[in-house]
């Protein structure tokens, strides 16, 4: 906007100098130069004890062991379903029973669920209804199917070493990283129980953790190493993505990190050629966006492909959609309507009927408006002979044959059996609406309306001539004269229609809202029951339909339904709380003994985490003013490691957090996990910033192209590293304990105990001792 | 100006500037310029023995720029046909050509060729058939040019000379110079950037004297072997220590005898000190390398601050020129003041002195015209206007090389502003009223666009006698400023205050009450309200010119930009009601005009016109936010440029520390500060007219209302007693009263509601009465008054049932207890008490220093005896059930500071005590800002999308770029007048496709960038990328907050949104294709014509929409664009 802030001036200052011209290539990312160079045998002791194969090693046995002992502690306590196993234990029972269901999350991290289910022996019987239901009155293997997220949230303390190790910091700072995973009551908690968001987590680090080690590979680049890390990075990305739908923001922060990867090898001043930035560029294309996209879809074939019966969540799909599976209604039930049948219309959102009565709207309404004062029409949900109504055709039909079939775009009048009126609308106000159309019913015997009573028939993406069938037929019922649609919302009306709901006719005649179905034939043309033109009809088979008209449908539901998912919760909570820990959510409780389940992270490390963040950008903001006055706080190598390596770490965090202050759905705190992780590498590499300014170089793999043009350097924390961090975790360590009984549900605490364990005032916790009572 | 000494460019850093204007580029083919249309086209017709391609001969040139003037044969040409004739200048090597104008020409050493697009004339030569080309040599582009002009006595320069020229740039003035020497002399060219290294050795290549040397002037040696010795040196490196590189450059290369002519700039030397005093420094540092100075010309009015200056080396024995012997005066050379040597030299025609001014207007010759991407710019010099000017353009028509870049090598290259509207200093007062109206002649189009405007948003605006669409709701607000009754609105008053501002004037007495769709009746003067308003509709459209202007866009997307300001339907139909929009467009509109202005005031920071701007811009802010809160958009604009800015500035390490905080001072003062006020000051206003109760009172806190006219609460008693009767005002910003009615509870309890409420009536009142326990009141005994700490029981008056609380969790904050009303008049438990605890009081302050409770000031906290909790109404709201009233619970939380649970006394019945007096309540003006503030923000926020309006009025914001929606603004009927907001597709579709184009644009260009093509000089960049900013950025702000804040939208609000997609519409066909160098200029004229048309025309097609529409409208045929506007009756 102002001037003088294109890009050419940067170019004027990094004009490229001799050096860099040279035809071979230089560190330049990392380009860390140290100028006090260091020998490794002149590094301290810790150093030199802890930067070896065998600590290493130990340190990640350690770290594992660690992980799976606070995992699996009691890992069968509670015997009941807590929380969110309602749902994710109910959906592995439905892949036992290969019965369709519908959820607004992908199904890898449920699939995995059911499949340890199955491996456990599980039935898939257990309805998981309620939060408190006993899974050993009902002899569910809950331990089996609880050990999948504990063994895969154990395998994430672990991976996270790894990641600050591969970043290039001292095994002390990537212990402490991955002690603010380990030690975390919220990460346990979480991944103790039949919850989506360990298998979430693991992949997610295992994702950066492939990018990590794929970056480092930059000067073999095409190497058979480079491809597989490529690859398989692609690949885990592709399952955090199929875990949860959490899970794209792991896509859009690598999404992100390759652009800006790309960015830089376009960089002339790198001296590639445009067929190396593409050979690139296609490279990254295959694995980040074709591999993912084929397992992706993958996924959710076979996703489909176990799930094959009818089950709940056939409602939800489309006929044709419904018509696939095995044992559902519209396909058993679905019949062609004729002309003089008689039937019951539904309407598709509230699951009420067309209903009429013989009482007539009142003269006059509250609001001084007036009526017809016809018959009334509304929505009942109860079936009753009241719904009854009838196909009248409009134009001379054939004695018999397909010449009876209604079809698409049919104009008909609908006749109410039991009063032997016809269904019709006019210009008049509806009860409750003033802008739309009233219902009523007029005489069959009185010709003078017979315009008004006159409807078309539009089904639902129907073609020309379709049949109108029952159940699957699902249809818009469009007024003749004045063009509106029959609808129907919740809203009831008063007691003079009984409270049932008001249906009226809705000048938007593509209202999402405004669709019919047909539930039932009553009576054939003839006066026989229906029925009996089934008798013949043997069981059909599923229809079959194309695996890409299901996923599209499938996902655009999924989207659908996780955007309407507002309704409010007591333990919802805004991001903006999340980090500090302000609440957390009431996962179970058991009044005998007092026990309770409350999901609360180690207020020690995620305050950590938050100090480590803050310092970060607080440096960073720092030196960047500082440098727009030309001065250099940071020097260049030190200046690299926190924009390359905790930048990314930094990016993953914002990217899963930052965009769920857009989403107006119902947020939980564990909506924050993925981005505590990221928060923990952040907060490791301010602590090594903090301890001391050496880091380890290069980090990068030799390329055969590279010139060897700076001494190796090493990270040297000296003996501060081992004890800061020492204190640090058994700081953490106590606290965690302190916490445990919220986190494991055992053992009860007593009011004042509870009491003394609820730090933030704003910690919702049950059985507390209230000061006031007894009054 | 100079390069800068810290110019990685080093000797002629200053270039770096590029030739950006250029539209050509030297290395171009020599084009004529884009005329207005009806301009091209007649050069080829002239004939004469000299044809002189002058002003009419702009057309001929565009085709075929080589000679086809000569062969225009015996026909006289329109104009400009007169001989030319040339005369050789004392100078030798230079001519003069005399004819309707007097130019200064050099003999071109490559016919046919121009190497920065200057004119051309050709001459029969001697024989015949054979023709002598000259060039036109631009006194305001070359300092040697302006100092033969200025009277400097001899140049050195001839045919056959060496000459050894420091500072070539581009080698514009090396080429005169090389015409000069012909073919026998050599010129070597002497230039350290290697940007217009490239183009001086472009040139070089067709002027084979020429011998271009890139290098720095202040290392000889490197050069050394290029040359041998020179006859003259000529230097023009805007260095600081010219004087030394002169010498050092005469130390390897003049020949004895030989001389140095230097061009110094004083403020480029040191910009502290007055000029003169430069010139004579330099002059003591040449005679101290043995210079010998003999004459000093100044370069006005060609340059300013410019002295050239010839010396002689002393070293000769020789020193040639003969008047080197003359007897000077004190100082060793004289001093020629500028005009009069010369005054007949350029005007033949008009012998008296000031009439030079009036044929060469210097400010339309200024080096900023250069630097103008397309000359002739309404910003560039009003020629804008097409024929009349002619005559004005001739004179100096002849020397503008089509805005070639040529000047900005005296330009940092990086000056503060390389974008927007060039600067350009102001012209000297006119004189005469010709020279008045030639220098305003920018000015015609906007005012006939004003009228034009004028016409359109006035024609036939009271032909709806009705109360069309919000008119229901901004009439009726401006009638209560009329009546100075108190009301409350979910915008700030500003805009409504203009309403009632214009139903004063117009003589409306404030007593309708704007029913929608009602007549009006005969006193209400809603035409004349209506033209008032749709004033600011009408300045729209110049403001529309100006910006465009400001922003430094080409004529014809200045043209653009006002026309589809002036034919877009939406603002047409808008503006055309007693509606806010008006008002909140025109001041968004201003709001970018100073933005664009203040812009291009930074090149002078803190002169008087910048200060204006920047606070004109501030004022601007504080007016769009006081209409309504959507301003905030156009503000978060300014912010976005104002931060980008500070940051440049605070990257700048040359400026002084003072100077960073003055530029922050004055930012805070004029952005931050003066829009606050201006904000408050509104509110203020708004508080004094509206001086009497009205229908708004409950919205306000109790005290405020206390103070209004009407009502009775200042005649409260003042003290709280037992037994009084009051109401219960909560003390959260927007707060209602606390209310209970005989409906119940459908959950929890399925006790009676309890609620809060804004509307007043008897279900808000409340009894305080002594515990259950206790005594019940006696209406005859001792007063007791309520104190800090009392249990007391609450009784519902009409129902007479107990404010209880119990532990079931509320209907909607689960977290938080039920309250209820439970029992009757004798009914009732231990779950009815309610301990009063004071907090403080607004007037007598802490609680312990008092112990009555005050009614009105006093705010109290009410615990839950049993339970301890608080009895508290946040926001939330109760389902339909409870009437979408506001929840009362019973909160757990002691949280001493939760306004939510503070509660005051607002209405008091006691018959028993006296009544009170106004001066015991008075209210804080800043109190009741905020919490009218914050009750709009809330309401605000309540405005979520309702059901039973959304499908007929309601639109997403993601259906407006497209214009997916139109909205029925009235009644349908075949009898009435109908109007459908809607836009003109062409701008709105143009506008949105122009966004996504000029992002794909900027992202292609920053990837070739990286890969280091260069596409544009960097100001063109710079140029691209501000303008771009301001429209992406504004269109942006302006549209992102729609798709997330919750409320309902309309497709109303997008309309200032749609001013920044008008800009970039202009700004992307300005920068594709009116400031193009590939297309042609009949190209342009066709893009411009066909834009134009489509634009006008839509708007012919569509103006019923906004005009009003009578009639059945399905009769009206093509209406329907898109199939979901809903314009026809199905």
């Amino acid at each position: 906007m102002s001037s003088g802030g294109g890009p050419s001036r940067i170019r004027n200052r990094k004009a490229p100098s001799e050096a860099s011209r040279d035809l071979s290539i230089e560190y330049d990312d990392d380009d860390e130069r140290n100028n006090d160079v260091q020998h490794p045998r002149n590094r301290s002791y810790a150093e030199k004890v802890l930067e070896t194969e065998q600590a290493n090693v130990g340190m990640i046995a350690l770290l594992t062991t660690l992980a799976f002992a606070l995992r699996f502690f009691k890992i069968n306590h509670p015997d009941q379903v807590v929380f969110d196993e309602v749902h994710f234990g109910k959906f592995a029972s439905y892949y036992i029973q290969r019965q369709y269901y519908f959820d607004v999350h992908p199904p890898l991290a449920k699939l995995l669920f059911g499949l340890a289910g199955w491996f456990v022996g599980y039935d898939g019987t257990f309805g998981f209804e309620n939060i408190g239901d006993s899974y050993t009155e009902a002899h569910v293997p809950y331990v089996g199917m609880r050990a999948l997220p504990a063994i895969l949230g154990s395998l994430t303390v672990p991976v996270v070493y790894a990641i600050m190790k591969e970043c290039g910091f001292s095994t002390i700072v990537a212990t402490f990283s991955a002690c603010i995973v380990l030690f975390d009551n919220a990460h346990v908690a979480q991944d103790r129980l039949i919850l989506l968001d360990a298998t979430l987590i693991f992949f997610m680090t295992l994702t950066m953790y492939c990018y990590i080690r794929f970056k480092k590979l930059r000067y073999r680049d095409f190497s058979y190493d480079w491809w597989l890390w490529l690859l398989s990075c692609g690949t885990f990305m592709a399952f955090t993505w199929a875990s949860k739908v959490n899970g794209i923001l792991t896509v859009f922060a690598i999404g992100i990190a390759v652009i800006i990867d790309l960015w830089d090898i376009l960089d002339i001043k790198k001296g590639h050629s445009l067929e190396y930035f593409w050979k690139h560029f296609a490279a990254r294309a295959v694995a980040f966006i074709v591999l993912p996209v084929f397992l992706y879809l993958t996924i959710f074939w076979i996703h489909l492909s176990i799930l094959t019966n009818s089950g709940p969540g056939d409602t939800f799909m489309s006929p044709a959609f419904q018509e696939t599976l095995r044992g559902n209604e519209l396909l058993l039930n679905s019949q062609e309507i004729r002309y003089y049948d008689t039937i019951t219309i539904r309407h598709k959102d509230t699951r009420v009927f067309l209903h009429s009565h013989p009482d007539k709207y009142p003269l006059k309404y509250d609001d001084g408006r007036i009526s017809s004062q016809g018959q009334q029409v509304t929505g009942y949900g109860h079936d009753d002979s009241n719904n009854y109504w009838q196909v009248i055709p409009t134009k001379a039909l054939p004695e018999t044959g397909r010449g009876r079939v209604v079809r698409d775009e049919d104009i008909f009048q609908l006749l109410h059996v039991n009063t032997q009126t016809l269904l019709l609308t006019h210009d008049v106000a509806s009860p409750l609406m003033p802008t739309n159309e009233e219902f009523t019913t007029w005489p069959k015997d009185d010709l003078s309306r017979y315009n008004d009573t006159l409807f078309q028939l539009r089904l639902v993406d129907g073609y020309e001539g379709e049949p109108w069938k029952s159940k699957s037929g699902h249809f818009r019922l469009i007024h003749v004269p004045t063009k509106v649609a029959m609808w129907t919302h919740p809203k009831q009306l008063p007691d003079w229609a009984y409270k049932q709901q008001e249906i009226n006719g809705n000048k938007n005649v593509n209202d999402k809202t405004a669709i019919w179905f047909v539930d039932n034939i009553v009576d054939d043309e003839t006066g026989e029951d229906a029925k009996e033109r089934t008798v013949d009809v043997p069981a059909k088979e599923p229809k079959s339909l194309n695996f890409f008209k299901k996923f599209f449908e499938l996902q655009i539901l999924m989207l659908q339904h996780n955007a309407g998912l507002t309704a409010s919760h007591p333990y919802a909570s805004g991001p903006i709380n999340w980090p500090f820990l302000i609440s957390g959510i009431s996962f179970w409780t058991q009044s005998e003994g007092q026990k309770q389940i409350y999901f609360i992270g180690n207020i020690v490390g995620w305050w950590a985490c938050v100090i480590g963040i803050s310092l970060y950008t607080g440096i960073m903001l720092a030196d960047l003013v500082a440098r727009r006055r030309d001065v250099e706080p940071l020097t260049e190598p030190v200046r690299h490691r926190l924009l390359n390596s905790t930048g990314f770490f930094l990016l993953f965090w914002g990217v899963h957090y930052f965009p769920f202050f857009l989403m107006s759905r119902q947020l939980f705190l564990h909506h924050y996990l993925p981005s505590h992780v990221a928060s923990a590498l952040v907060a490791g590499s301010v602590l090594s910033f903090a301890l001391s300014e050496s880091v380890n170089y290069p980090v990068s793999v030799w390329g055969p192209r590279l010139r060897a043009s700076k001494p190796r350097t090493y990270a040297d924390l000296g003996s501060r590293g081992p004890i800061v961090v020492g204190a640090f975790v058994l700081l953490m360590f106590i606290f965690y304990v302190y916490i445990a009984p919220l986190t494991y549900g055992t053992p009860g605490l007593d009011g004042h105990a509870v009491n003394a364990r609820r730090i933030l005032s704003s910690w919702t916790l049950h059985f507390a001792a209230k000061p006031t009572d007894g009054i | 100006m100079c390069a800068e000494p810290t110019g990685a460019s080093g000797g002629r850093g200053g270039f770096g500037g590029g030739r950006g204007g250029g539209r050509g580029g030297p290395r171009g083919a020599p084009r004529g310029r884009g005329g207005p249309p009806g301009r091209g086209g007649r050069g080829g017709g002239r004939g004469g023995g000299v044809a002189k391609r002058g002003a009419g001969g702009r057309g001929g040139g565009r085709g075929a720029p080589r000679g086809r003037g000569g062969r225009g044969g015996g026909k006289p040409g329109a104009r400009g046909g007169s001989n030319v004739i040339l005369k050789p200048h004392r100078h030798k090597g230079v001519f003069i050509a005399e004819g309707k104008e007097t130019l200064l020409v050099t003999k071109n050493l490559v016919p046919g060729e121009a190497v920065y697009g200057e004119k051309r004339i050709s001459v029969e030569g001697s024989e015949e058939g054979t023709k002598v080309e000259y060039r036109v040599w631009n006194p305001f582009r070359s300092k040697l040019a302006a100092g033969i002009l200025g009277g400097l006595d001899a140049i050195f320069i001839e045919p056959g000379k060496k000459v050894l020229y420091l500072g070539a740039a581009s080698g514009t003035s090396v080429s005169h110079v090389a015409d000069i020497v012909g073919p026998e002399g050599v010129v070597y060219a002497v230039e350290f950037s290697l940007r217009s290294g490239r183009d001086l050795i472009g040139m070089a290549k067709k002027r084979t004297n020429v011998i271009p040397i890139v290098e720095d002037a202040r290392t000889p040696h490197r050069y050394r072997m290029l040359l041998s010795s020179v006859d003259v040196i000529f230097a023009d490196v805007a260095q600081p220590d010219q004087a030394r590189i002169v010498a050092l450059n005469a130390e390897y290369f003049l020949k004895d005898g030989g001389h140095a002519v230097i061009s110094i700039k004083a403020s480029c030397i040191d910009s502290t000190v007055p000029a003169e005093a430069v010139f004579a420094r330099e002059v003591d540092v040449l005679r101290e390398h043995k210079f010998k100075p003999i004459e000093q010309v100044t370069l006005e009015p060609y340059e300013r601050d410019h002295a050239m200056l010839s010396t002689s080396d002393t070293i000769a024995l020789d020193l040639g020129p003969p008047f080197d012997d003359d007897p000077r005066s004190s100082s060793d050379f004289e001093e020629i003041a500028h005009p009069s040597a010369h005054n007949a030299y350029w005007s033949q025609s008009s012998p008296a002195h000031h009439t030079r001014d009036e044929e060469l207007p210097l400010h339309y010759m200024s080096e900023e015209k250069a630097r103008r991407r397309v000359t002739r710019g309404p910003g560039g010099n009003g020629g804008g206007l097409a024929t009349q000017t002619v005559e004005q353009d001739l004179a100096y028509d002849a020397y503008d090389a089509e805005g070639k870049d040529v000047y900005s090598k005296m330009k940092a290259s990086r000056g503060p502003i390389s974008s927007g509207r060039p600067r350009r200093p102001p012209p000297p007062p006119p004189t005469t009223l010709r020279e008045f109206f030639a220098q305003n002649l920018e000015h015609i189009p906007p005012i006939i666009y004003t009228l034009l405007s004028c016409w359109t948003r006035f024609h036939k605006i009271g032909k709806s006698d009705v109360v069309v669409w919000d008119e229901a709701h901004f009439g009726k607000f401006g009638s209560y400023y009329l009546k100075r009754e108190f009301y409350f609105d979910v915008h700030p008053p500003l805009g409504k205050m203009l309403v009632g501002l214009a139903g004063l004037l117009a003589g409306y007495d404030g007593s309708f009450d704007f029913t929608s769709g009602a007549t009006y009746p005969e006193t209400v003067p809603y035409v004349a309200m209506r033209v008032m308003l749709a004033t600011f509709g009408v300045a729209m459209v110049p403001l529309g010119w100006y910006t465009a202007v400001e922003l430094g866009m080409s004529w014809m997307a200045c043209h653009l930009v006002a026309l589809m300001v002036l034919c877009d339907v939406a603002w047409l139909c808008i503006s055309r009601f007693i509606l806010l929009d008006s008002m909140l467009l025109f001041f968004t509109f201003t709001t970018v005009y100073c933005l664009a202005k203040f812009h291009n005031q930074q090149y002078r920071p803190f002169t008087v016109d910048w200060w204006v701007w920047l606070a004109l811009t501030g004022w601007s802010i504080g007016c769009v936010c006081s209409v309504k809160w959507v301003g905030f958009f156009v503000t978060s604009l300014v912010g976005a440029y104002t931060i980008e800015d500070l940051w440049d500035k605070f990257g700048d390490l040359k400026m002084s520390a003072r100077d960073q905080l003055r530029h922050w001072g004055a930012r805070i003062a004029c952005l931050i500060v003066l829009p606050i006020l201006i904000y408050m000051a509104s509110f203020k206003l708004h508080f004094m007219v509206l001086s009497h109760s009205g229908p708004g009172d409950a919205q306000m806190s109790s005290l405020f209302q206390a103070n209004l006219e009407g009502n009775t609460f200042h005649e409260n008693p003042l003290d709280v007693a037992i037994g009084s009767k009051v109401t219960l005002k909560n003390m959260g910003w927007g707060g209602g009263l606390l209310h209970s009615h005989v409906q119940t509870y459908p959950v929890g309890s399925e006790q009676q509601q309890v609620t809060c409420y804004h509307y007043k009536d008897e279900n808000n009142d409340w009894v305080l009465l002594p515990r259950w326990d206790e005594s019940p009141y006696d209406p005859e005994g001792p007063i007791r008054f309520l104190k800090d700490g009392d249990v007391i029981r609450l009784q519902h008056a009409p129902t007479t049932r107990n404010l209880h609380s119990h532990p079931i969790p509320a209907p909607v904050s689960k977290l938080n207890n039920e309250v209820s009303c439970y029992g009757n008049a004798t009914v009732g438990d231990y779950q009815d008490y309610w301990v009063v605890e004071v907090v403080d009081d607004i007037h007598r302050g802490g609680k312990d220093k008092y112990d009555r409770i005050h009614s009105l000031t006093t705010r109290l906290r009410f615990r839950h005896q049993a339970s301890g909790c608080y009895l508290r109404a946040a926001n939330a709201i109760l389902p339909q059930w409870g009437f979408k009233q506001i929840e009362v619970s019973c909160d757990k939380e002691n949280n001493p500071k939760d306004v939510h649970t503070y509660w005051n006394v607002e209405s008091h019945w006691n018959h028993r005590l006296p009544p009170g007096d106004v001066r015991y309540y008075k209210s804080p003006f800043l109190r009741d800002f905020w919490h009218l503030n914050v009750a709009m923000a809330t309401s605000n926020n309540a405005l979520i999308p309702d059901p039973d309006k959304e499908d007929i009025l309601a639109s997403k914001p993601l259906e407006w770029p497209f214009l997916h929606v139109g909205l029925r603004m009235c009644g349908w009927g075949d009898n009435q007048t109908k109007y459908y907001l809607i836009g003109t597709p062409i701008i709105w579709w143009g506008g949105t496709i122009s966004l996504i184009l000029g992002t794909l644009a900027a992202l292609v260009y920053l990837m070739r960038q990286q890969r280091k093509y260069q596409d544009m000089e960097p100001r063109e960049w710079d140029h691209f990328l501000y303008v771009g900013k301001i429209a992406m950025l504004g269109w942006l702000f302006h549209f992102v907050p729609f798709l997330i804040m919750g409320r309902v939208t309309y497709i109303h609000h997008y309309l200032p949104t749609l001013y920044f997609s008008v800009l970039m519409f202009g700004h992307l066909l300005d920068h594709f294709v009116f400031t193009s160098r590939r297309l042609s200029d009949r190209t342009k004229q066709i893009v411009f014509g066909v834009t134009v048309f489509a634009i006008v025309g839509t708007f012919w097609w569509f103006r019923g929409v906004a005009w009003g529409i009578d009639g059945p409208i399905n009769e009206h045929w093509g209406l329907k664009w898109r199939s979901t506007w809903n314009i026809y009756n199905e």
